[in-house]
């Protein structure tokens, strides 16, 4: 074993001299693949990361959600419904919910106003007053005991006094919230007492969940009922399709990279030719040089792997993904500042590995052989 | 289609790996026509030449495969949350009736890969190449599997949709219905975990004998190979209840899920290793020592029984620590 | 060259570069450990979403079905007007709950 080591450190030896020789090439293919894996490796952190924060964040939400539908449409549910489905067995804690969107004026931003909970005593809220998100009170500069101004589409106006802000950690769920109380959503989007946006279960047995809902749909049979399972592959497929996507559009760079490796490593300078030539000649065999070429690759795809793969974490983790927030904040002016928990998911890593170290090594390894079997004789006249 | 980052690595992967074993051996059925060292024609030296591509490419193919196989695993269970009813990668495996072929189809090609590679070590150690025929026909051979690990796992792929309707382990692993692995998950524990001891008990005494006869090698394949199938009987009827610390939980798979914090990975490449190298020096030892591997043949069989043997004992320390580790009292 | 030369051998020079690589990314890995399983972070958010029946993610406040996609339908993206193209940039990158109908679509499976 130890023969072996000393052999594979001698080659390093040379490989390491021989990249050193050819440093500015190296560099640029180094500098390429770092940067390649840094791109595609932020994505799918941030993908990760977000999708594990929205699956902790969403464990509470309601079990499941009932609302009604008119010609493919979104309909108001009706106080008469959620009588109807409190005789359903096993459903418990049954609540119209109040929410809707508005779109201010202002500050030319899309709130969330909604109506908190019965059942919530620390965000019960009176007649009059406000509880608002980060990204609200950013936007209105705002903070406890300040008066929020709210005009509805049809002209009202509402005017609450802020409770509380609501703390700048949970803003990746909140940050547009408004949460006021039900006689005043009622009272400024005009509806009806006996209307809800759409119906909140809680279900006893959470195993019951599908049997509930499916009950549920028996005795309303124009409601769409949304179970939190439902909810959670939402968001479990929330960016990992479009991650997907992305990956296949990047096949096309790590294509190109892979032809500017195979290109690199195929078009031998006179000096490369002499120098294989003169280790042929001294005794090397074929396959030392071609394990001497695998630790040249091997050296520049995997350290540009690792380097990538840690400035994508910084990027993601420690900087907040900036260049990622550009791209995911559209045309919303209201863009929540959260800094996400780290995730590292090891199948993600592996998955970018297959995809970026395997093209590579697949375009390098027939140059390679090319270099290692030419004849010493051929190259040295 | 799932457009899914894992699901696109293993496609390529699959890919990759599949098109260069196929074009490997359309190089090895021209080798095997006209390989004959002694010549000096240039076609021969061409070949010659022609050998080093080839057992780089393949090496290189045989280990994308074999980390496809971890990462296939892995990706089945994390993929089993899109699935209605699956719970780990039974679930996401039985959404299509691909995957567990496809997983079957890997794990051969595994074994068949592992034995290649061996040989191509071997091989490499005799001056003359002596393997080389054996090797290529060992590879020509291994194409169709490639082919069709590489067409099952590609359907698989294709056939699954998010939200299907799949069954979940339990279902897989009751005695309800006379499958193997209901079987399997049938059996006593108290009987499999003595069979998972003496198996062990018959593989260290092979081992041994392995390593002074030549003749007991053959053998010692065969045995490694048996205590692959009791290891993996063990698993499913015993040890996963110890792991769980549930008295009817028998799946092979949830061992692989991080709430058990990746114990299958842990139990399970040991296994993998000393069954692949027992029964590769197995089947190398079939073949008749040549004169210019008289030295190096032997010693690296008898190292590869040893490392085997190893990995064995590896897999029983790791399963045996699980079992004096956990909450559950079967055998009174 | 310098630096080869500085250090013996070629490879203890690749030894030295891995060593500084793989202590980046164990400092990364180490810190993803240490702050990734703090979810105390999460319980107030966890109350506030239990509390105000949140579904969603405030991610993308531009349009209704980028704000709530799980309470979105398929036809909510065409719903101003059943010829308009998609025009939020957001739209391309949430995909729409495909739980809607019950039943799934004949091609349900994309995700």
């Amino acid at each position: 074993m130890s023969g072996w080591w000393a052999r594979q450190r001698y080659l390093l030896d040379y490989a390491s001299a021989s990249l050193w020789r050819r440093k500015g090439r190296n560099l640029v293919l180094w500098a390429i693949f770092a940067a390649l894996v840094f791109i595609l490796g932020s994505v799918i952190l941030f993908g990760s990361a977000i999708r594990r924060e929205a699956a902790l964040v969403l464990r509470d939400a309601p079990d499941v959600v009932a609302q009604a539908m008119r010609m493919g449409r979104h309909d108001m549910a009706l106080a008469s419904d959620i009588a109807k489905l409190k005789s359903v067995r096993g459903a418990d804690r049954i609540e119209g919910r109040l929410w809707g969107y508005l779109y201010d004026t202002s500050t030319d931003a899309n709130y969330t106003l909604q109506t908190p909970s019965a059942h919530a005593p620390d965000l019960a809220l009176q007649k009059g007053e406000a509880i608002v998100g980060e990204g609200v009170a950013r936007l209105r500069k705002l903070s406890e005991g300040k008066h929020l101004f709210l005009v509805s589409p049809a002209g009202r106006l509402l005017k609450a006094k802020v409770k509380k802000v609501l703390s700048p950690e949970s803003a990746l769920v909140s940050s547009d919230l408004v949460l006021v109380s039900a006689e005043d959503f009622r009272a400024f989007f005009e509806l009806a007492p006996d209307q809800f946006t759409d119906i909140a279960m809680r279900v006893r047995n959470p195993s019951e969940v599908g049997t509930v809902s499916g009950k549920g749909a028996l005795a309303l049979p124009h409601y769409r009922f949304i179970t939190r399972a439902n909810m959670a592959r939402t968001y479990e497929a929330l960016f990992s399709w479009r991650e997907g996507l992305l990956l296949a559009i990047a096949t096309g760079a790590i294509l190109a990279f892979a032809i500017l490796a195979f290109d690199k490593a195929s078009g031998l300078s006179a000096q490369e030719r002499r120098e294989i030539g003169i280790l042929k000649a001294i005794g090397w065999e074929t396959s030392d040089i071609i394990r001497m070429k695998l630790w040249e690759a091997g050296l520049i795809s995997v350290s540009a792997f690792v380097a990538g793969m840690t400035l994508a974490y910084l990027h993601v983790f420690a900087m907040s993904a900036p260049l990622i927030e550009t791209v995911l904040k559209g045309w919303s002016t209201l863009y929540p500042r959260f800094a996400l928990t780290p995730h590292v998911d090891a199948l993600q890593v592996t998955t970018l590995a297959f995809l970026t170290l395997l093209p590579y090594i697949a375009a390098v390894l027939a140059p390679i052989w090319r270099t290692a079997s030419a004849d010493p004789d051929r190259v040295m006249r | 289609m799932i457009l899914h980052p894992p699901i696109l690595a293993l496609t390529l992967a699959a890919l990759v790996s599949a098109g260069a074993l196929v074009a490997a051996s359309a190089f090895a059925v021209r080798l095997l026509g006209r390989w004959n060292l002694a010549s000096g024609a240039q076609s021969q030296i061409d070949l010659e030449k022609r050998t080093y591509l080839v057992a780089v490419a393949l090496r290189f193919a045989m280990a994308v495969e074999i980390a496809a196989l971890v990462l296939f695993v892995f990706n089945a269970d994390r993929m089993s949350a899109m699935f209605v009813g699956a719970m780990c990668a039974v679930g996401a495996l039985n959404a299509s009736v691909y995957g567990f072929p496809a997983l079957f189809a890997k794990i051969a090609l595994f074994f068949g890969a592992s034995l290649w590679l061996a040989a191509d070590i071997v091989d490499a150690r005799g001056r003359d190449y002596p393997l080389t025929r054996w090797k290529y026909g060992l590879l020509i051979a291994l194409a169709p599997l490639a082919l069709a690990e590489a067409g099952l796992t590609i359907a698989y792929f294709l056939d699954l949709k998010a939200d299907t309707l799949t069954s979940c382990c339990g279902k897989l692993f009751t005695s309800d219905r006379p499958t193997i692995a209901s079987e399997m998950a049938g059996l006593d524990p108290r009987m499999a975990l003595g069979m998972l001891y003496g198996g062990f008990g018959v593989v260290l005494a092979g081992a041994a004998l392995a390593r002074r006869s030549a003749r007991a090698r053959p053998l010692y394949g065969v045995v490694s190979l048996a205590f692959f199938a009791v290891a993996l009987a063990a698993v499913v009827s015993a040890i996963s209840l110890y792991v769980y610390e549930h008295p009817h939980h028998h799946c092979p798979f949830c061992l692989l899920k991080r709430e058990y914090s990746y114990f299958g990975f842990l139990l399970y490449a040991p296994l993998f290793a000393g069954a692949a190298l027992g029964a590769s020096a197995g089947a190398l030892g079939l073949v008749r020592t040549p004169a210019s591997l008289a030295h190096a043949m032997p010693a690296i069989l008898r190292r590869m029984v040893v490392l085997s043997a190893l990995g064995f004992a590896g897999f029983v320390l790791v399963a045996t620590w699980a079992i004096a580790r956990s909450g559950l009292i079967l055998t009174g | 060259m310098t630096r080869v030369r500085a250090i013996e051998r070629g490879s203890s020079a690749v030894f030295v570069l891995a060593a500084a690589l793989a202590g980046g990314a164990a400092l990364a890995i180490a810190h993803g450990v240490w702050r990734g399983g703090d979810t105390t972070r999460f319980e107030a958010t966890r109350a506030l979403a239990e509390g105000a029946g949140l579904t969603d993610l405030a991610l993308f406040t531009e349009a209704r079905y980028a704000r709530h996609p799980a309470m979105a339908d398929l036809h909510s993206a065409f719903q101003d007007g059943p010829l308009s193209f998609e025009h939020f940039p957001s739209g391309a990158l949430v995909a729409p709950a495909r739980d809607f109908p019950a039943a799934g679509l004949r091609n349900g499976g994309a995700r």
